[in-house]
C-alpha cells in the first residue's frame, strides 16, 4: 500500500462521521440528492454519491430527515429536510465535533497534561 | 420502443427489493440517475455515452439495491463470524470421528472387504464433514439476515473473561504422571504377554491353555515384546525431551508396527490360539460376528486417536516454543 493511499484511507475515516453533521446542517433548507452532493463537494466535503444517497435514506428511516416528492418538474424528486430530532443531533454533533477541535489544538500546543 | 440501458437498470436493482418498496426505490433511482446523466451531459459527454458512464458509477444494480436496503452483501458478518466457526469445528470434531467409526463397524458387521470398507468409509466421512458445513453455514447465514433485539447482539452470549481458555502447561509435573502411567501400562503388557503362556489361573476353562497361538513365540511375540521395550524407549523420551515432530512420527510408526500385525494375524486366523478358542466355547452364537468387529473397531480407533493426539500435542509444542522465542 502505497502513502497515498495510507493517507486516503485515514483520511476517508476520519471524514465519515462529518458526512452526517454536515448533511443535517446543509438539510435545514429542503434540498434533493444531487444538489446536495454538489453542494457539499463544492464546500469541500468530498462524498461518493454511492454513499450519500443510501445515508440519506438511512437518515430518515431514523427520523433524522423528513422528504417530501416535488413534480413540479418535469423529472419528480425526493427533497429531504431535517427534522427536529435531527435538529438537536446536529447540535450535540457540532458540540462534540468543537470539543474534538479544542483537544487536538491543546494536545498540538503541547499543554496536554 | 425499447428499453432503455437506464430501464434495465432499474429493473434489476428493483427484483431484489420487497413489492412494497419498489415504487419509491424507482422514482429516487430514476432522479439519481438523470440528474447524474444531465450533469454528464452539460459536461459536454454525449447522451448515450453519458447514461452508460453513469450507470457505470452506480454498478452492480444488486450491490446498490442492497446499500439502499440497509442489507449484508456477506455470508456470515463479524458478529456471528466466531461463533459460528467454533460451533462448526466442534461438530466436526465431534461426529466425524464417531460417523467414521461406527460405519466402519457397520460395514465390518456387514462383511465388506477391507478395501471397500476404507474407500467407503472416506466418502461417507467427506460427505458428512460437507453436510454438516453447509447446513451449518445456512442457519447461520439466515440468522445474519435477521435483525437482532433492540439493544442485543444477536443470539451469540457476551463475552466475559471467565471463557479464556486454560494456558496449555506443558509442564514436568503433567509429563511425569503420563510417564509412569505408560511405564506401568506396559509392563502389565508384558507380563500378560508371557503370563498367558501358562493359561490363566482364574478363567477355569483356560488353567492351563495358552490363549495367544505359542507358534506365534517364533517370531511374533518377541517382536511384540521388544516394541513393548521400544514404546517404554519412547515414553521415557517423550518425558524428557517434550513432544515434537520427529517424536510424533516415531509414535505413528510404533502404532502401525503395532496394529497392522495385530489385525493381520487376527485376519488370518493365527492370532489364538485354536485349543483355548475351543475351551472357552468360541464362537459364541452369533456374538463372535459383532465381538470381532468391534474390537477391531476399538483396536483402529485407539491406534488414529493416539497417532493424532501425538501430532496435536507436536503442534502445540512447537507454537508455544514459537510463541516463547
Amino acid at each position: 500500500m502505497s502513502t497515498d493511499d495510507l493517507t486516503s484511507g485515514h483520511l476517508q475515516e476520519l471524514r465519515r462521521g462529518t458526512v452526517v453533521l454536515a448533511c443535517l446542517i446543509r438539510l435545514r433548507r429542503p434540498d434533493y440528492g444531487y444538489a446536495l452532493l454538489e453542494s457539499l463537494n463544492g464546500l469541500g466535503i468530498t462524498v461518493d454519491s454511492n454513499t450519500l444517497y443510501p445515508l440519506l435514506r438511512r437518515l430518515e428511516k431514523q427520523g433524522l430527515l423528513t422528504s417530501e416528492w416535488n413534480t413540479d418538474e418535469a423529472r419528480p424528486r425526493k427533497f429531504y429536510r431535517t427534522s427536529p430530532t435531527g435538529e438537536h443531533l446536529a447540535t450535540v454533533l457540532t458540540d462534540d465535533w468543537h470539543l474534538i477541535d479544542q483537544a487536538l489544538t491543546r494536545l498540538t500546543e503541547g499543554d496536554a497534561s | 420502443m425499447t428499453a432503455t440501458l437506464t430501464d434495465r437498470y432499474v429493473a434489476a436493482a428493483l427484483r431484489s427489493a420487497p413489492e412494497a418498496q419498489r415504487p419509491e426505490l424507482e422514482r429516487e433511482l430514476r432522479e439519481r440517475i438523470g440528474d447524474e446523466v444531465d450533469a454528464l451531459v452539460e459536461q459536454g459527454a454525449d447522451a448515450g455515452d453519458a447514461e452508460y458512464r453513469a450507470l457505470t458509477e452506480l454498478g452492480d444494480p444488486a450491490a446498490l439495491t442492497a446499500g439502499y436496503l440497509d442489507r449484508p452483501l456477506h455470508l456470515i458478518g463479524p458478529r456471528y463470524f466466531l461463533v459460528w466457526w467454533r460451533l462448526l469445528k466442534l461438530l466436526w470434531a465431534v461426529v466425524l470421528p464417531i460417523v467414521a467409526a461406527a460405519f466402519v463397524l457397520a460395514q465390518l458387521l456387514a462383511g465388506a472387504p477391507a478395501n471397500a470398507i476404507i474407500g467407503a468409509t472416506v466418502s461417507v466421512t467427506l460427505s458428512t464433514a460437507v453436510h454438516m458445513g453447509f447446513w451449518t453455514t445456512l442457519v447461520f447465514a439466515v440468522l445474519e439476515r435477521i435483525p437482532a433485539e433492540p439493544g442485543q447482539r444477536g443470539i451469540d452470549e457476551p463475552w466475559k473473561p471467565e471463557r479464556l481458555p486454560q494456558l496449555d502447561e506443558s509442564g514436568r509435573p503433567n509429563r511425569l504422571a503420563d510417564l509412569i502411567a505408560s511405564l506401568v501400562f506396559l509392563a502389565i503388557a508384558a507380563v500378560a504377554l508371557v503370563w498367558q503362556q501358562f493359561g490363566w489361573p482364574w478363567v477355569p476353562a483356560l488353567e492351563s491353555v495358552p490363549l495367544l497361538d505359542p507358534s506365534l513365540w517364533s517370531f511374533w511375540l518377541p517382536y511384540f515384546l521388544v516394541l513393548l521395550v521400544l514404546e517404554a524407549g519412547f515414553a521415557v523420551a517423550v518425558y524428557a525431551r517434550g513432544w515434537s515432530w520427529p517424536l510424533a512420527f516415531v509414535n505413528i510408526a510404533l502404532n502401525i508396527a503395532f496394529t497392522v500385525p495385530v489385525l493381520w494375524l487376527l485376519a488370518t486366523g493365527r492370532l489364538f490360539n485354536p485349543a483355548a478358542l475351543e475351551a472357552i466355547g468360541w464362537p459364541w452364537g452369533d456374538a463372535g460376528e459383532v465381538i470381532v468387529p468391534l474390537a477391531v473397531v476399538l483396536l483402529l480407533a485407539g491406534a488414529v486417536w493416539d497417532m493424532v493426539d501425538g501430532v496435536i500435542k507436536a503442534v502445540r509444542a512447537q507454537r508455544s516454543a514459537g510463541s516463547r522465542a
